[in-house]
C-alpha cells in the first residue's frame, strides 16, 4: 500500500538504507572471538612446525620420515596400478615340434610360451637320423616361436603357418593351441 | 615465506617420491635395454592397459626382440607397432572379442589387411566361432602373396560355411604348397576355398 503517495517497494528500500544499530559491545565480543579462533591456529600450525623443525635436525628422525614416505608412495604406486589383463584359461596342451636338419648339430625351440629361450628356457630337441623332435606343454591360445639350429640360426616352421608380426629380421610360426576341454 | 625446516622437509619429502617412482619400475621390460627404450616400453604398456588391450603379448614381444639381438629402439619400434595394430583390431572386432583373437587380427593386419574386413569376418561368423585360427591363416596366405581381397574372401567364405579349424588348417597347408610349387597365389587361394568348405565336400558313399 502506499503511503503518501509512495510506493510499498520504496518504502522497504527506506528502511534497508537506514543504518544498522548494534549493541555497544557486539565489536569487542566479535574481536575477541576472533583473537581465539586465530590464537588456536597458530598454535596446530606451531605444533607441526615443530616436529619438521626437529626432524630435518636430526639425522635419524629424517631418515625414519623419508622411509616411511617410500614405503606409502610405493604402496600407493602398486595398489593403483591395474593388473594385467589375462590370457586365455591356463589350458595346457602337449604340442610335437618337428624340424628336418639332418646337418644340423642342434635344434631347440624357442617362442612366447618359454620367454623365447631367454634365461636358459629353450626347449632342446633330439634327433632320430635327422629328424629333430621335442613334446612340450604349451598352453592354449596364439602363439610365436621358432628353432634356433646350431645355437645360432634362427629358422620357421616349414610345416606351420607363417606368423605375419614383426619379427626383427628372424623368421617365426604361427602355432594355434586348441583348448581340448571346450 | 616458508622457513627453513619446513623447506627442508619439503625437499626430503619429494626426493623420497621421486625415488619411489624410479624404483617402481617394471621387472618384465629387461634390465639390458637403455633407460630411453625402457621408459619408452613402460609408457606403451601403460598406454595399452589404459585403453583396455591385453599387455601379454607386448612383453612377448620384447623378449622376442631381446632373444634375437634387436637393440633399444628398434624394440620400441616393433611394440608401439604393435600395441597400434591391437588397438585397431580391438575396435574392428568390439569387445566380444578374446585376446587371442585380437593378437591374431593384429598379425593379420601386420601383413596388410584392413581391420575392416577383419571387423566383417567376425560381425559373419557371430559369438561362438572363435577366429583365431581363421585370421592366423590369413596372415599366412597374404604373407605368402596372395593379395588382401582373394585371402578375406577366401577366408569369409570358409567361415561362412563353417568350416571347422582343422579345415582351414588344411587349407592353409594346400595353399602353401600349391604357391611352393610355382601356382600364383590368388588363384591357388581361390581353388582351394572352393574345395575347404564342409558343403564342397562329396558325400560319403553307403
Amino acid at each position: 500500500m502506499a503511503e503518501w503517495g509512495r510506493t510499498t517497494l520504496e518504502l522497504v528500500v527506506e528502511e534497508l538504507q537506514q543504518p544498522v544499530r548494534l549493541d555497544a559491545t557486539f565489536e569487542r565480543r566479535v574481536m575477541v572471538r576472533v583473537r581465539r579462533l586465530f590464537a588456536q591456529r597458530r598454535r596446530h600450525r606451531r605444533g607441526w612446525v615443530g616436529v619438521a623443525a626437529r626432524v630435518t635436525h636430526h639425522p635419524a628422525w629424517a631418515a625414519a620420515v623419508a622411509a616411511s614416505v617410500v614405503a606409502v608412495v610405493t604402496l600407493g604406486v602398486m595398489r593403483t596400478r591395474p593388473q594385467v589383463l589375462p590370457l586365455a584359461a591356463a589350458v595346457v596342451e602337449p604340442v610335437q615340434f618337428v624340424l628336418v636338419a639332418p646337418t644340423a648339430h642342434s635344434v631347440a625351440v624357442v617362442g612366447d610360451f618359454n620367454d623365447w629361450g631367454l634365461n636358459d628356457s629353450a626347449l632342446v630337441a633330439t634327433h632320430h637320423q635327422g629328424v629333430w623332435s621335442v613334446t612340450a606343454p604349451v598352453p592354449a591360445g596364439v602363439h610365436r616361436y621358432a628353432f634356433v639350429v646350431n645355437g645360432k640360426e634362427w629358422v620357421a616352421d616349414p610345416s606351420a603357418p607363417r606368423s605375419a608380426g614383426d619379427d626383427f629380421g628372424m623368421p617365426s610360426s604361427a602355432l594355434v593351441v586348441e583348448d581340448s576341454t571346450k | 615465506m616458508i622457513s627453513r625446516p619446513i623447506r627442508g622437509f619439503i625437499t626430503v619429502a619429494l626426493s623420497c617420491a621421486a625415488l619411489a617412482q624410479v624404483g617402481a619400475q617394471d621387472p618384465r621390460i629387461g634390465n639390458k635395454l637403455d633407460a630411453p627404450s625402457r621408459a619408452a616400453l613402460r609408457a606403451l604398456v601403460d598406454s595399452a592397459r589404459a585403453q583396455g588391450l591385453p599387455t601379454e603379448p607386448l612383453y612377448e614381444k620384447m623378449d622376442e626382440g631381446q632373444a634375437k639381438g634387436a637393440d633399444g629402439p628398434r624394440i620400441v619400434a616393433a611394440v608401439r607397432s604393435l600395441t597400434l595394430e591391437m588397438a585397431s583390431a580391438h575396435r574392428a572386432l568390439g569387445t566380444v572379442a578374446t585376446v587371442d583373437e585380437i593378437k591374431a587380427a593384429a598379425s593379420a593386419m601386420h601383413a596388410g589387411v584392413p581391420a575392416v574386413e577383419l571387423g566383417k569376418i567376425k560381425k559373419q561368423s557371430g559369438l561362438r566361432r572363435s577366429l583365431t585360427l581363421p585370421f592366423t591363416v590369413l596372415a599366412d596366405i597374404v604373407s605368402r602373396g596372395v593379395p588382401v581381397e582373394a585371402g578375406v574372401n577366401a577366408i569369409r567364405s570358409l567361415v561362412g560355411a563353417g568350416a571347422k579349424d582343422a579345415d582351414l588348417s588344411k587349407f592353409q597347408r594346400n595353399v602353401s604348397v600349391d604357391i611352393e610349387q610355382g601356382a600364383p597365389p590368388a588363384a591357388a587361394a581361390e581353388t582351394r576355398a572352393k574345395g575347404a568348405t564342409p558343403a564342397a565336400k562329396p558325400e560319403e558313399q553307403y
